[in-house]
């Protein structure tokens, strides 16, 4: 096999790829449309920022701990903008079902409730727990208060180093959590729907066994493809970023190198999954039936829209199987705490093994099926 | 004559849904270098099939296919350079021009671009197509779809031509201009390899015809003879004769 005839034909697969995507403007107008509207519409109308939340803090216990704590909650309180995103009250002496009332007429969005005998046993080194309430109605508020209450407590049951992550969440808007997300979602259901198109549909239309009785391999078409998915999705994933940090004032903290680093090895394995899934699909339609199937719990449990450790223990299992809640982390994680790569080598790593499987599973079923 | 191709012992076997279709049973012929050959038989005798794996699209279950010498299932490299395909189903690209597609099967097949570029003035003239070159084909009629797929599948300049019934679907305008360049692509030396259900159609062009039936060889022979063994006065006749007057599935 002539390695350079197989690339050339790659390359013509891969302009070719490219001339037809072009010209579907009825899928391309909403390629770039759809994480804006998603983004904004999710990031500003469902209300995602938490300004000024009511939140109450019953304290029962008038130890050293307990202060310190609460003094704690009041001097990392985040800020959107100039507004604090919490405002406190304390009171002592209210049970939890008084507390639930409160909630229930919209009061408060959170209540925390801190037993009589915290101080001491936390003195004593003994396990204390903690009450909080929040309006769940509200799920943006009430998951940004749980997290930032979570962050808080882990730092406080080990040492004193809670300083620092009240700080994350500090510069924390619901659309700048968002964003690194639905670029990563946007990628991975972009990238299964053209090799639907490039795969299913082609192979509907007969197209992809003329070209399969040409003198090219297998390999080449796969590479032809492959190329083309990896190039649409970074131009499309850095258009998408630099209209959202122009338009929306998105945070872009970190390395585009490391994005492009996760998007490429992510997209390597939403080409596979995309492969093995047009492979053994009949038609067009029953590939979209398959990858809904796949897309929407992609969607919904892998922590787009809210954080990953406010979902349900069930749907945690789910997204620890589906590769897009890697790559959200990575993604925010470079993008929103500008960390480097250390930070995000477990979720390469996870990223690449994913890749090497579905682009396994893809080229066996696309061998085999097509 | 040479033979260009030859079957031997035949078999595909499609394991369909638990099901096994046996597609093409123990078939053997030889097609000669130049001539003209045609395979008829009703819906399902498995033409189609044998085209696969003569093109090497698909491997055979059992038996043996050379192709201008060549093994069809392990010189497979060394076939599909030579051969040109018009599949029995449409196989443009509808989002791409007349000449992307005729540029795409060019370079696919490694045409220089300078002989492609002359190769496709020429044929999209021949087959009346060049006012309408930069069109997507999406939007040309069936008879344009058909002409292009004929001129796509010889921009290669390949030695031997298979048509999977070029002509089901056409005007009779369309069907003579695709036959006219049957005859001419034969006389320039290619042979020419196609399947139809217009009986006139085999029995005015080939030189020989394979009649099928359920994945069996019935006859092999030329037209006239085929009516003579048969007391037919027609290859209509011959085709019922020999395959029956059931309807297939
Ligand atoms: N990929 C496949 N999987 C399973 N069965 C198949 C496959 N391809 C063909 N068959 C079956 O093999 C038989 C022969 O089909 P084939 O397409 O070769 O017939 P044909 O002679 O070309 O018919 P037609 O005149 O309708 O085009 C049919 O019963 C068909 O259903
Ligand atoms: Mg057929």
């Amino acid at each position: 096999m002539d390695l350079k005839k197989e690339i050339r034909k790659s390359w013509v697969i891969m302009i070719k790829e490219f001339r037809q995507i072009i010209r579907k403007k009825a899928f391309m107008i909403p390629m770039f449309m759809f994480p804006i509207v998603m983004i904004v519409f999710f990031g500003y109308g469902m209300g995602g920022t938490v300004k000024n939340a009511d939140v109450l803090i019953v304290n029962d216990d008038t130890g050293i701990a307990s202060s310190s704590l609460v003094q704690e909650i009041g001097s990392f309180i985040p800020k959107y903008g100039d507004d604090k995103m919490f405002s406190i009250t304390y009171t002592k002496d209210m049970g939890q079902s008084e507390a639930e009332r409160k909630i229930d007429s919209g009061l408060y969005k959170a209540i925390l409730i801190i037993p009589q005998d915290y101080s001491e046993r936390v003195a004593r080194n003994e396990s204390v727990t903690l009450t909080l309430l929040t309006d769940s109605s509200d799920t943006s508020s009430s998951s940004i208060i749980i997290n930032f209450m979570k962050q808080l407590f882990s730092g406080t049951s080990s040492s004193l180093v809670t300083l620092k992550i009240p700080d994350i969440y500090g510069k924390l808007q619901y659309i700048d959590f968002l964003t690194p997300a639905v670029i990563a979602l946007t990628v991975f259901m972009g990238t299964i729907q053209t090799m639907g198109y490039a795969i299913a549909g082609e192979r509907q239309d007969g197209t992809l066994v003329r070209i399969m009785m040409t003198p090219v391999s297998r390999g080449a078409i796969i590479l032809g493809k492959t190329l083309h998915q990896l190039v649409l999705q970074l131009a499309r994933a850095v258009v998408l970023i630099i209209g959202a940090i122009v338009i929306l004032g998105v945070t872009m903290n970190g390395s585009w190198l490391l994005v492009a680093l996760v998007l490429i090895i992510f997209t390597l394995s939403a080409v596979g999954l995309g492969m093995a899934i047009s492979a053994v699909s009949e038609d067009m339609t029953s590939f979209q039936a398959i990858s809904m199937l796949i897309a929407f719990p992609s969607m919904f449990a892998t922590g787009v829209f809210y954080p990953l450790s406010s979902v349900p223990d069930w749907m945690r299992w789910i997204a620890y199987m589906v590769p897009l809640s890697y790559a959200n982390d990575a993604m925010r994680t470079i993008m929103i705490k500008g960390l480097g790569l250390s930070f995000i080598a477990n979720d390469l790593i996870i990223l690449a093994l994913f890749a090497i499987f579905y682009f396994a599973l893809g080229v066996y079923l696309f061998r085999r099926e097509v | 004559m040479e033979s260009i191709i030859e079957v031997r012992n035949l078999t595909k076997v499609f394991n369909s849904r638990g099901r096994k279709i046996t597609a093409v049973n123990d078939v053997s012929f030889d097609v000669s270098n130049g001539e003209i050959f045609s395979m008829i038989g009703p819906n399902g005798a498995g033409k189609s099939t044998a085209f696969a794996m003569m093109t090497t699209l698909i491997k055979p279950t059992s038996g043996s296919i050379k192709v201008a010498g060549f093994d069809a299932e392990n010189e497979d490299d060394r076939i599909r350079p030579i051969i040109g395909i018009v599949p029995q189903k449409l196989s443009l690209y509808p989002d791409l021009t007349a000449r992307e597609n005729l540029e795409l099967m060019g370079n696919l097949y490694d045409v220089p671009k300078k002989v492609m570029e002359e190769r496709i003035e020429y044929y999209l003239k021949l087959v009346n197509l060049e006012t309408h070159a930069d069109r997507f084909t999406g939007g040309f009629s069936g008879g344009m779809k058909q002409r292009l797929s004929v001129i796509s599948a010889v921009i290669h300049d390949p030695q031997i031509i298979f048509w999977d019934e070029p002509t089901t679907g056409l005007d009779p305008q369309t069907r003579q201009a695709i036959w006219k360049l049957g005859r001419k692509f034969n006389t320039e030396g290619k042979t020419l390899i196609f399947t139809t259900h217009y009986m006139d159609e085999a029995d005015k062009l080939c030189d020989r015809v394979a009649v099928m039936n359920a994945g069996k060889l019935m006859a092999l022979d030329t037209p006239e003879n085929l009516k003579k063994a048969s007391n037919s006065t027609s290859l209509e006749e011959v085709f019922i004769h020999l395959t029956g007057e059931e309807i297939r599935d």
